[in-house]
């Protein structure tokens, strides 16, 4: 392989992984920019989804690697499959705003914020103690279809990938931009108060942020399983923790960012991991100082723009 | 119906008695003697923590059914080293579990832990506490070379006996192997962060070098993350005939299953921790198929000596023993002897008579003449090699029907 191809090669192999962290990251950045609040439970509801995902794959009978779809059967189970987790994981993102965070609402400091990491050690041990602590081998129907680019290997589930986040990714955009309720939820972000002289029913914003961010991290939790065809019950807290990073890093509250952010991280983490600086910095490019890597690139980002790639500094809330 | 307290004392008295005889099987006077069973049921490693430990209750239970030690019954008291937020084996936990043993004084021996990294974190205590414990599956070297006594046995004296042998002989006997049989000349060399992963892919690379085995590189993964694909794909770019992994399954589901992907068609091994159900039940064919494994004991499922075990296993469990089930048994055997022979010389029976009884032991065990050296090793350095190879017509979760017995591996 030449040092292109690997470059190459990485490069794919980081803007999957990116592609999963940003749709993660967008559920956090949702929250935050409206509720300036810090979601943690975000991270098992994303496990959550993958298990969902898992026991419609295999209602529809995929086992294991055994069973491989093709054309209409494949993109029917896949569509049923995404439509279901994101389902299931924006009403459990409205169950948990209304449970455990809407009661909290008007409370100062960072009750809200322990009340995310408590529901969120919930979901992880109900999930450990109904369906138990091995890996569980994800169905995957996807044909084993790649093409050569360049001496790299693209295989069909990281077209996939791309393509479901992108969609998403846009999708939310038009909807943020465009819609009503897109509308009352930039409002809300910028002024709640404001908006609620207005009549933006600020209540019901909050709930479609918790709706379409969980569905995000469920649509993101059904690619994990597919592109690595493995979950088990602790998958959430690299992955949230990273995705979390990502969206600190594209500037928290904002939705680009959030994207941008997501990608980096993956882009990031594949070079690192790769040894591609291997040339500059010898042993410390290696997979065991990924996680310092990223974490470094992120504090010299918040040192030297405290609010973010792409985010601004808002003016302070009264 | 007029009960008088009294009446009602009674009738409460005779209620618990026989409970109590219904739940031990235990005669009145039989002394009772606990065993600390130390092994990771959370986590990723935890079916095969079940089936160590069935083997150990069962040489337990018949030991109690036959009476095999007139006036002494045998209580097994289970500890998980597993923890949810390790994922696996957590060796903090082993530690507070070492700890509740030693403060037990009923508890006259241990069997566990399944992983060195416990291991390593329970030494030393069960050292101070004099309290023996056999394990039937931790391989790495560290815990019994008296290079590093003053850690891991601090109160001078040996207490943790292995019915296996150690990663001194496992890795590199599996790098004489991919040497010599397999005829690799170049290899890539991971491990998974823990005490066994880094220690075993360290003593496969030291031998595979020797060999003349070009080493192309090593990396260490964080077996929490999800993707390896990087560090494979660099693998790839360096063209390795060999990819050795050192490590157990929380890091080993995803290797086998990326490197399906990113590195078909090379050799692949790996040592005991490879050689797991999570082989087959999360990974699953294709992806684990060719892949070598080693284990640190004879392969005895199959060998008529364990017939009888394999069958009373099945039958009392619902599935079939493995060859760690069989070190488990044989390291309980090993407690029953040691006990065994201090009823028989009249002597009393402790921790500490315990521990001295099974240094001095020689005994017949499931896995044939059992002793062990004045550090705790087993004696017996056998290492058996396995290559998964998917059997459509056998169990598609049995490890046996699964694999194929390549024969005992090179030991120079």
């Amino acid at each position: 392989m030449s040092l292109t191809t690997i470059l190459l090669q990485q490069t794919i192999n980081g803007l999957s992984l990116g592609a999963m962290y940003a749709l993660l990251a967008l559920g956090f950045t949702l929250v935050y920019g409206i509720l300036e609040l810090i979601n943690f439970s975000h991270f098992n509801v994303f496990m959550f989804g993958s298990f969902i995902g898992m026991f419609v794959l295999q209602a529809l009978g995929v086992q294991g690697q055994a069973t491989v779809l093709h054309g209409l059967p494949l993109v029917g189970a896949l569509v049923l499959a995404l439509v279901t987790v994101m389902l299931a994981c924006g009403t459990l993102g409205v169950v948990i705003e209304r449970l455990a965070l809407r009661p909290l609402r008007n409370v100062k400091g960072p009750a809200a914020m322990i009340t995310t990491i408590g529901v969120s050690y919930i979901i992880y041990n109900v999930v450990l103690l109904a369906f138990g602590a091995e890996s569980k081998n994800y169905p995957n129907p996807m044909p084993p279809v790649a093409v050569d680019v360049g001496g790299a290997t693209l295989r069909l589930r990281e077209v996939l990938i791309w393509v479901i986040a992108l969609v998403l990714m846009v999708a939310l955009w038009v909807f943020v931009q465009r819609s009503r309720m897109g509308k009352a939820m930039r409002a809300t972000a910028q002024d709640a108060e404001a908006a609620r002289m207005m009549g933006v029913e600020v209540d019901r914003v909050i709930v479609a942020a918790f709706f379409i961010g969980s569905a995000l991290a469920g649509a993101g939790a059904l690619i994990f399983g597919i592109y690595y065809n493995f979950t088990n019950y602790n998958i959430g807290f690299i992955a949230g923790l990273r995705a979390f990073t990502a969206a600190v890093l594209g500037g928290i509250g904002n939705v680009p960012g959030a994207m941008v952010g997501g990608v980096l991280i993956g882009l990031i983490e594949a070079i690192v991991s790769g040894g591609l600086l291997e040339v500059v910095v010898g042993p410390f490019a290696s997979a065991a100082w990924a996680d310092v890597w990223i974490f470094s690139i992120l504090v010299l980002v918040l040192v030297f723009r405290p609010a973010g790639l792409f985010g601004r500094m808002a003016p302070t809330k009264s | 119906m007029l009960i008088t307290r009294r009446a009602a004392g009674k009738l409460a008295g005779t209620a618990a008695a026989l409970a109590l005889l219904r739940a031990e099987g235990a005669r009145a006077a039989d002394q009772v003697v606990k065993v600390g069973i130390n092994l990771p049921f959370t986590g990723a490693d935890a079916e095969d923590a079940i089936r160590i430990f069935d083997g150990a209750v069962l040489a337990f239970d018949e030991a109690n059914e036959t009476h095999a030690v007139p006036g002494i019954t045998f209580q097994y008291d289970k500890y998980d080293d597993g923890t949810a937020t390790a994922g696996q084996y957590d060796p903090a936990q082993a530690a507070t579990n070492a700890r509740k043993m030693v403060s037990d004084p009923a508890t006259i021996a241990a069997i566990g832990p399944e992983m060195s990294g416990s291991g390593k974190a329970m030494a030393p205590i069960l050292s101070q506490g004099d309290l023996a414990t056999v394990t039937p599956s931790s391989t790495n070297p560290d815990i019994t070379n008296p290079k590093f006594a003053a850690q891991y046995m601090p109160a001078g004296k040996a207490i943790y006996f292995r019915t296996v042998t150690t990663d001194a002989f496992q890795g590199p006997n599996m790098a004489n192997y991919v040497a010599e049989t397999l005829k690799a000349k170049s290899v890539y060399v991971l491990d998974d962060s823990g005490a066994y992963g880094v220690g075993i892919a360290d003593s496969f690379q030291g031998q595979a070098e020797k060999k003349g085995v070009k080493i192309l590189g090593r990396d260490r993964l964080d077996p929490k993350a999800a993707d390896y694909s990087a560090v494979l794909t660099k693998i790839k770019a360096l063209a390795p005939e060999a990819l050795y992994y050192g490590g157990v399954m929380q890091a080993g589901v995803k290797v086998v299953k990326q490197s399906y992907d990113i590195l078909p068609g090379i050799i692949k091994a790996g040592g005991d921790g490879v050689y797991s159900n999570e082989m087959l039940t999360a990974v699953g064919f294709p992806a684990a198929e060719g892949w070598y494994a080693s284990i640190a004991s004879p392969h005895l499922t199959a060998d008529p000596a364990a017939k009888a075990f394999m069958a009373a296993y099945q039958k009392k469990f619902g599935f079939a023993g493995t060859d760690y089930a069989i070190t488990a048994y044989a390291g309980a055997q090993v407690i029953i002897a040691a006990v065994k022979g201090l009823k028989a010389a009249g002597k009393p029976i402790d921790r500490h008579t315990v521990r001295d009884a099974i240094q001095a032991l020689h005994t017949q065990t499931l896995l044939g003449p059992t002793s062990f050296d004045q550090y705790g090793d087993l004696t017996d350095k056998t290492v058996s090699i396995f290559q998964f190879k998917q059997d459509a017509k056998g169990k598609p979760d049995d490890l046996i029907d699964q694999t194929v017995y390549i024969g005992v591996a090179p030991s120079a």
